[in-house]
């Protein structure tokens, strides 16, 4: 798209977030909605992160704090679960781990170019917390 | 009349479908888009979004990507409001002229801007669109600063702040006014509801979001939003900075209903000190210098009248 | 469903009830406007349509005009015929929504009653308003009387709406000359004048909700000139084809002929003015009698201004020797608008031709006959001499000394 000529694209500066109908995208996830190539759910900011939040579902309640506090649709949560990260969308505010309101906690931030299995592998033990 | 979506708790919550698109451009921690998530989840039905041009705007649909799953529509800085209540004029000829495409849908028209596009250049264009009665709802994004041009001073910007065209300096404690009180101000139009939020509350929110979609005529909602780049904190420390404003209430959280009725919505257990709340942002850390005390006892002073104020005609009913 | 409306075959309108009932008459569905003279009746006369049931359209009436057109933007992108009129300071109030519309390529119909600019403060009709608006990206016709203002409104909605056009349009006629004289007015019956722009066939339309659509993108300097040149080549390339077949189908149904570039009394004419508005009736009629005199003597009108009529203006310039731009804005410090595109249009052709500027009726002063007889006098004189014989500037009817440059 990018390379496109200036006779190459639909009049007006406008764009569509779907190829093609939509019903009901409210009640759609993202998995099942027909996204266009100039929707910004096909493109990352991935590169824009430093650390990334690593999720341990061992220590999860599904409280989803993480969900509803993260900026950028990047805490997937499905059935009432957190599942996981989006981490093309991620841009590594950890507001999530901040949130996170489990002992340890279930999100913590770690180097961006740090392996997963590693991370968990060394997850901090429970805190004993004064008072 | 749609039916309301129903939100009994955040587990419920989170099965909502977002129809806001990560890999925007704005900052890492921003609050806007927190914002925009819960009121746009708070509801299932269709919506024809307008933006102002800001923060928001020029993070979400710079060519060629769009990040919303709605229909949009961005034309000025000043004129959002009325962007959006033209669609609501369209709307409704169709609807009696038998020519919408699903007539059995009714979508909500809302309007996003910022504090500037909103308490400054866009004021008028809210004003006219709130007297004529649109079936619309205007959203502050609310973070007291020009914030997309680089933190420049706007009429919703507090006392104390230091911003780019009112910095702090060897003579200066940064802003001399006070922020414009807006809610008064929409409430004296006497639209239906007006309503103050914040993202950290988010209960309160979906409830003022959804009252706000079932009423008829315009609703005004000022949304806290708590700017990482601007107020000097730390990107992940966006939701403990608005709990500080809410439980100092440095933001008090309430609603008013034709114009008069007002009600709290959130009452801290444990009120804190301004000074807690102002200590945690750089931009007021030059309020921490002994010359500038009086800036400080004059902050605590206006939030503890104000807080006062607004109990009273709480029970005044009026 | 709106109450039709009996009209006689003529009508005694002043040229904002023409307009008026021609917007009316394509059933416009979001019309949101501010009243300013001298377009105000048309606001009015909506208005007084709309309480007595014979508009069933929405019409907003909003707080500025700023808010008028962004109003008419945001109605135009949900998905509906949209309309409205303004003047003068209205008109510059305007200027940053006209350009948003024509980018976002919405085809909004605006009746323009021209108007000088303050300062000083006047309410008369010049051109002033109508020159802010050439850069705008909008279709800009003229009417030179109250018909023009009825009939290039139908023009205006079948060219702007239609799917290779999609541009906003702009239909100017004179503040008071035309707007406020009531004349003899031709009219169509409501279901031939609705007929004859059609239906409004939706494109992008925000209001179908099953196809979200972005509008008012933001495009930097990987994109924005894309978009312009988009936007320019399309008016360049694909407005007068539609023009020019929208004249065609409407003469054929009237009887009434228009023309890109309006001629009259060119044909083996040496000198002719180029003017605009109710400027160009006078300068017929003067042209007739200096005819009667056997002095070879024209008028060229220019109907559309944008897009530039640049071919039909090179046709129409044959064989002239003289031309007498004949501007009615100030030019503030160069020559008159028509003079330069003038210039522009003729300098790569192969005929010599003498062209001169005159400034005239700024305010609202009247462009009398005896001004025209002396105007054509000197375009005479430079077409016999085959060089200017006068300045090539000069402002006409104003008190003081003569005031004229270059």
């Amino acid at each position: 798209m990018i390379d496109n000529g200036w006779d190459e694209f639909e009049i007006g500066a406008m764009l569509r977030s779907f190829d093609g109908a939509v019903k009901d995208i409210a009640t759609t996830l993202q998995e099942d909605r027909p996204y266009s190539k100039n929707n910004s759910f096909t493109a990352s900011v991935a590169d824009w992160r430093i650390e990334k939040p690593v999720f341990n579902k061992d220590y999860c309640i599904d409280c989803q704090f993480c969900w509803i506090y993260c900026p950028d649709i990047s805490i997937i949560s499905r059935d009432k679960k957190m599942v996981g990260i989006d981490y093309d969308h991620c841009k590594g505010c950890a507001i999530c781990v901040e949130v996170c309101p489990t002992n340890p906690k279930s999100l913590l931030m770690f180097e961006e170019k740090m392996d997963e299995d590693e991370a968990l592998a060394g997850w901090p033990e429970k805190e004993n917390k004064e008072k | 009349m749609s039916e309301m979506k129903k939100i009994k708790n955040l587990k419920e919550f989170s099965t909502s479908a977002d129809r806001f698109e990560g890999a925007n451009l704005l900052c890492p921690g921003c609050a806007h888009s927190i914002i925009v998530r819960e009121i746009l989840n708070a509801t299932n039905d269709d919506l024809i979004l307008s933006a102002s041009t800001g923060c928001l705007e020029v993070c979400t649909a710079v060519y060629p990507y769009t990040s919303w799953d709605a229909s949009w529509i961005h034309i000025g800085f000043e004129n959002g409001s009325t962007a959006v209540a033209g669609a609501e004029a369209m709307y409704k000829a169709l609807k009696r002229k038998g020519r919408l495409k699903q007539p059995d849908r009714e979508p909500k028209f809302v309007s996003f801007a910022g504090d500037g596009a909103s308490y400054d250049i866009g004021f008028q264009w809210i004003s006219g669109c709130f007297e004529r009665g649109h079936n619309i709802m205007h959203v502050v994004l609310d973070n007291e600063v020009y914030a997309n041009t680089g933190g420049q001073r706007s009429s919703s910007t507090p006392i104390g702040s230091s911003t780019t065209t009112a910095p702090a300096g060897r003579v200066s404690y940064g802003e001399k006014q006070n922020k414009k009180d807006m809610l008064a101000i929409m409430a004296a139009h006497g639209a239906p509801y007006v309503a103050q939020v914040a993202p950290n509350k988010w209960k309160d929110m979906i409830k003022k979001i959804q009252h706000g979609f079932a009423v008829e005529g315009p609703v005004f909602i000022n949304a806290m939003s708590a700017c990482t780049t601007e107020w000097k904190f730390l990107p992940e420390d966006t939701i403990a900075i608005s709990d500080l404003a809410t439980d100092s209430l440095v933001f008090p959280l309430y609603e008013i209903i034709d114009g008069t009725k007002l009600n709290i919505t959130y009452r801290p257990k444990n009120v804190i000190p301004v000074k807690d709340y102002l200590g945690a942002q750089g931009r007021f850390k030059h309020l921490f210098k002994p010359e500038n005390k009086h800036v400080l006892d004059e902050w605590q002073k206006r939030v503890d009248e104000k807080w006062e104020y607004l109990q009273r005609r709480e029970e005044a009913g009026v | 469903m709106a109450e039709k409306m009996e009209l006689r075959d003529i009508e005694v309108w002043d040229g904002n009830m023409a307009a008026s009932q021609a917007m009316r008459q394509v059933q416009i569905d979001v019309v949101a406007a501010y009243p300013i003279t001298p377009s105000t009746p048309i606001v009015e006369n909506y208005g007084s349509f709309l309480a007595n049931g014979y508009v069933d359209g929405e019409f907003v009436m909003v707080e500025s005009e700023h808010a008028a057109m962004s109003g008419c933007i945001g109605a135009s992108a949900a998905g509906g015929r949209v309309a409205t009129a303004t003047s003068s300071q209205g008109f510059a109030l305007m200027v940053e929504t006209l350009y948003q519309a024509s980018g976002m390529r919405l085809p909004v119909i605006l009746n323009v009653v021209n108007r000088a600019l303050a300062a000083p403060l006047n309410v008369n009709g010049d051109h002033s308003d109508m020159y802010l608006g050439r850069d705008s990206g909008w279709i800009q016709f003229d009417a030179y009387n109250p018909q023009n203002a009825y009939d290039l409104n139908f023009i205006a909605f079948r060219v702007a709406e239609d799917h290779e056009v999609r541009l906003p349009a702009m239909v100017h006629q004179d503040g008071f000359l035309t707007s406020h004289t009531a004349q003899g007015v031709h009219t169509l019956d409501d279901d031939t004048a609705y007929s004859f722009v059609g239906d409004f066939k939706p494109m992008n339309d925000m209001l179908d909700l099953d196809h979200p659509v972005t509008h008012g993108v933001q495009t930097e300097e990987d994109w924005h000139f894309e978009h312009k040149a988009r936007q320019h080549h399309d008016l360049m390339t694909k407005v007068f084809p539609r023009i020019q077949a929208a004249f065609d189908a409407f003469e054929k149904l009237t009887g009434r002929k228009y023309n890109i570039v309006e001629t009259y009394n060119t044909d083996d004419a040496d000198a002719v003015v180029v003017c605009m508005g109710t400027a160009v009736e006078t300068a017929v009629e003067v042209s007739n009698e200096l005819r009667e005199e056997g002095k070879k003597v024209g008028v060229i009108g220019i109907r559309v201004i944008r897009p530039w009529p640049y071919d039909q203006l090179l046709d129409a310039l044959k064989g002239i020797k003289a031309i007498g731009a004949l501007d009615r804005s100030s030019p503030n410090g160069t020559f008159g608008m028509l003079y330069n595109e003038l210039a522009g249009t003729v300098v790569n052709g192969d005929e010599k031709k003498v062209l001169t500027n005159y400034v005239y009726g700024l305010g609202g002063r009247d462009l009398l006959k005896s001004q025209l007889r002396e105007i054509y006098a000197e375009l005479l004189a430079n077409a016999e001499a085959g060089k200017p014989t006068t300045p090539l500037q000069q402002l006409i009817g104003v008190r003081g000394p003569k005031i004229s440059f270059h």
